[in-house]
C-alpha cells in the first residue's frame, strides 16, 4: 500500500484529494493536515511514502514544508497550487509532480502513475525537497522537535550546532534539540548567511560569537556571548575570519 | 449682483489664485510695462516736435497715469483668484471688476492730477490742464473705461487660458489616476488566484452535493459578471453594494467553510445611498488575505453599515491577527482612498487601524442633502 498525507487549509480541496486518494486501489490516506506546521508534523510522525502539499498554507507553505525535511527520508512530494507561476517554473524543470488547481481525474490519475514509478525507482523526495530549499532560501524558521510535538524556532535565536552521528543538537538560548539531520544538510537548510562551519563537528551563529582567542598551532578559542567556549579548528578558520571581517 | 456672492460651484476645492500658472503672471506684467513705455515713447516724441514743453513733462504726464494705473491693475490682478469660477461666465466675471468703475475713475482722475500739480509746483512751475474741469472729468473718464475694458479682457484671456491648461492638466491627472484605479481594480478583483481556488472548490463539491456546487457557480458568475460590467465612474446603491460583498464572502465562506463567519450589521434605511461601485469588495479580499489566510484560528468578520453623524459609515472587520504596517498601505488600501479622493475630496475617508481583537477598515461618505 502507497501511504499518503494530504495537506490542504481549504476543507473541499481537502476532501477532494482524500477521496480520490482512497479510491485508489493502492493507496491509503494515513494523515490529512489543515497547515503547513502540522503537515511536517504529520510527515514526521507517519513518515508516508507521498504527500500531497498545497502551497499557500498558514504557519508554513507547502514548499517551507518540504524545505524542512531531511532530503534522504523525505517523502516524494506532489505540490498542489491554484496558481504561482514562479513555482510552476520551478516545476517545469521536472524536478518533481505538481497538480493544478482544479484538476481532473485524469490528470490526477496521471500523477499518481508517476508517484507509483518513482517509488518502485525508490527514489526520496530529495528533489522536492531542494526545489523547496531554492524556493524559501533563507530559512527564517527551523522546525525542531519538542517531545511528541514539532515547533518552529527562529533561526537567529540558534547559538550553534553541534554534530552527533547522525544527529545534530541545536542550541539556542533556553535549551537544545536534537534532530535527526546531517550538520551539512542542515547548514545548506539554514543559509549561510548567519552560519558559519567552525569544526568537522560544529557550526556557530555569527552573532553568537563575543570574542577570539589565539591557541598553538593556528588554533582558536571561540568565546560566545552566554560563556560557552567552542574550538574553532585551522581548517575552518580562513572562512571565519573573512565572514566575520565582512 | 447676487450671483457674486454666491460660493463657487459645488466640487471645486481649489484656491485659484494659487494654482494659477506663474508664466500667465509674468506675460501680464510683460504686456503692461511694454504699453506703458510705448505710452510714455509716444508723448516723449511729441514733445521733441513742440519746443514749449520741457523734456520731463510728458514723462510725468504719462508716469502718473502708469504709476496710478498700475496700482488699480495691481489690485485687479490681486482678487482674480476670487473671480476665477466665473471665468465661463463673462459677463459676470467682467461686470464683477466693472462695477468699480465709477470709483476707479474718481480716484484715478484726483491721483493723477494731484500727482501732476504736486510736481509742477515742487518744479516752481503751475500744471494746467487742457481744457475746464468738466471736459477733463469726462475726457479721463472716457480714458480710463477704455484701458479698463481692455486691460480686463487682456486679464480674461490670460487667466482664462491658465485656467483652461490646469483644468486640462487636472484631466489628464484624473485620467490617469482612474486608468491605474481601473488596472489596480482588475488586477485585484479577478485575481487568478481567487479564480482558481474558487473553481476547484466547485471541482470538490460537484462530488458530493451538486446543489451546492451549482449555487457556487452561480455566485461566481453574478461576481464576475458585476466586476465585468461596472466601471469606476459608477454609482451604485449601498443594496447592491452589499450584494457583492455577499457573494464574494459566499465564495470565501465555501472555501474555508468552518474557519470564518460574517455577521451583517446593516442599517436597512441607508440601502438606497449611492456609493462608488466596487469600493468594498477589495476591502473584503483584504480581510481574506491578511486575516483569515494566514491563521488556523477561527475569524469573525462584521460588515456593518450605519449613520454617522451626517455620513454613511461602512465598517469591515475581523477579528484575529493585527495588521503589519507594510499592509496598511497597500495596493487595495490605496486604490480605495484614491477613489474617494476624486469623488467626494477630502469630506470622505478610509481608516484602517487595528483594535483590540482585530482589525478594521472604516469608510466614511458624506450623506447628500436629499437622504438626510
Amino acid at each position: 500500500m502507497i501511504r499518503a498525507v494530504i495537506a490542504d487549509d481549504e476543507a473541499p480541496a481537502r476532501e477532494k484529494l482524500e477521496r480520490w486518494v482512497a479510491e485508489q486501489p493502492d493507496m491509503t490516506v494515513v494523515g490529512s493536515a489543515e497547515d503547513g506546521l502540522s503537515a511536517a508534523q504529520c510527515i514526521e510522525q507517519l513518515r508516508p511514502d507521498v504527500t500531497f502539499l498545497d502551497i499557500q498554507m498558514p504557519t508554513l507553505s507547502g514548499l517551507q514544508v518540504a524545505a524542512q525535511l531531511e532530503p534522504s527520508s523525505a517523502p516524494l512530494i506532489v505540490f498542489v497550487t491554484a496558481f504561482d507561476e514562479h513555482a510552476v517554473q520551478a516545476f517545469d524543470l521536472n524536478a518533481i509532480d505538481y497538480l493544478l488547481k482544479p484538476f481532473d481525474q485524469d490528470r490526477f490519475a496521471r500523477t499518481v502513475q508517476r508517484v507509483r514509478e518513482r517509488l518502485d525507482a525508490h527514489e526520496s523526495g530529495a528533489t522536492a525537497v531542494a526545489v523547496g530549499r531554492a524556493r524559501a532560501p533563507a530559512c527564517e524558521r527551523l522546525l525542531v522537535p519538542d517531545g511528541e510535538r514539532l515547533q518552529l524556532i527562529d533561526a537567529v535565536s540558534i547559538e550553534w550546532l553541534e554534530a552527533d552521528d547522525n544527529y545534530v543538537h541545536v542550541h539556542t538560548a533556553a535549551r537544545s534539540y536534537l534532530l535527526r539531520r546531517t550538520l551539512q544538510d542542515l547548514l545548506s537548510q539554514l543559509g549561510e548567511q548567519h552560519f558559519v562551519r567552525i569544526h568537522k563537528s560544529a557550526a556557530v551563529n555569527l552573532g553568537a560569537i563575543g570574542s577570539l582567542t589565539p591557541l598553538f598551532k593556528g588554533d582558536y578559542e571561540i568565546h560566545l556571548h552566554n560563556g560557552r567556549v567552542l574550538r574553532l579548528s585551522r581548517r575552518y578558520r580562513e572562512a571565519l575570519f573573512t565572514r566575520m571581517g565582512q | 449682483m447676487n450671483a457674486l456672492s454666491r460660493p463657487p460651484p459645488a466640487g471645486v476645492h481649489t484656491d485659484w489664485s494659487e494654482t494659477f500658472p506663474p508664466k500667465t503672471l509674468a506675460a501680464l506684467w510683460a504686456l503692461w510695462t511694454a504699453f506703458w513705455l510705448l505710452m510714455i515713447g509716444v508723448a516723449i516724441e511729441d514733445q521733441l516736435r513742440n519746443p514749449l514743453t520741457r523734456w520731463w513733462e510728458p514723462i510725468l504726464t504719462e508716469g502718473s497715469s502708469a504709476l496710478v494705473s498700475t496700482g488699480w491693475m495691481w489690485l485687479a490682478v490681486r482678487v482674480r483668484g476670487r473671480r476665477a469660477p466665473y471665468l465661463d461666465k463673462p459677463l459676470i466675471w467682467f461686470a464683477s471688476y466693472l462695477r468699480w468703475l465709477p470709483l476707479v475713475c474718481i480716484t484715478w482722475i484726483t491721483a493723477v492730477y494731484a500727482i501732476r500739480y504736486g510736481a509742477y509746483a515742487a518744479m516752481g512751475r503751475t500744471y494746467e490742464p487742457q481744457g475746464s474741469w468738466g471736459f477733463v472729468v469726462v475726457y479721463e473718464s472716457l480714458k480710463v473705461t477704455y484701458n479698463s475694458g481692455l486691460w480686463l479682457g487682456v486679464l480674461f484671456g490670460i487667466d482664462s487660458y491658465g485656467q483652461w491648461q490646469l483644468q486640462w492638466r487636472r484631466l489628464l491627472q484624473t485620467q490617469k489616476a482612474l486608468a491605474e484605479a481601473q488596472l489596480a481594480r482588475l488586477q485585484g478583483q479577478l485575481q487568478p488566484h481567487f479564480l482558481f481556488n474558487a473553481l476547484n472548490t466547485v471541482s470538490a463539491l460537484m462530488h458530493t452535493d451538486v446543489a451546492r456546487a451549482d449555487r457556487l457557480v452561480a455566485a461566481l458568475g453574478d461576481l464576475l459578471r458585476i466586476s465585468l460590467r461596472s466601471n469606476e465612474h459608477e454609482m451604485t446603491p449601498l443594496a447592491e453594494e452589499l450584494r457583492t460583498l455577499e457573494l464574494y464572502a459566499g465564495i470565501m465562506i465555501e472555501r474555508f467553510r468552518d474557519r470564518v463567519t460574517v455577521d451583517w450589521q446593516i442599517d436597512q434605511a441607508l440601502l438606497d445611498i449611492p456609493v462608488p461601485a466596487l469600493l468594498l469588495q477589495p476591502l473584503l479580499e483584504n480581510v481574506f488575505k491578511h486575516g483569515v489566510e494566514p491563521t488556523v484560528a477561527h475569524v469573525r468578520i462584521i460588515i456593518g453599515v450605519r449613520r454617522e453623524s451626517g455620513s454613511l459609515e461602512i465598517v469591515i472587520s475581523n477579528s484575529g491577527p493585527l495588521l503589519a504596517p507594510e499592509h496598511r498601505d497597500g495596493v487595495g488600501f490605496r486604490n480605495c482612498r484614491e477613489r474617494l479622493g476624486i469623488i467626494y475630496g477630502d469630506t470622505a475617508s478610509l481608516r484602517v487601524c487595528n483594535e483590540d481583537d482585530g482589525v478594521a477598515a472604516r469608510v466614511l461618505i458624506p450623506l447628500m442633502d436629499a437622504v438626510q
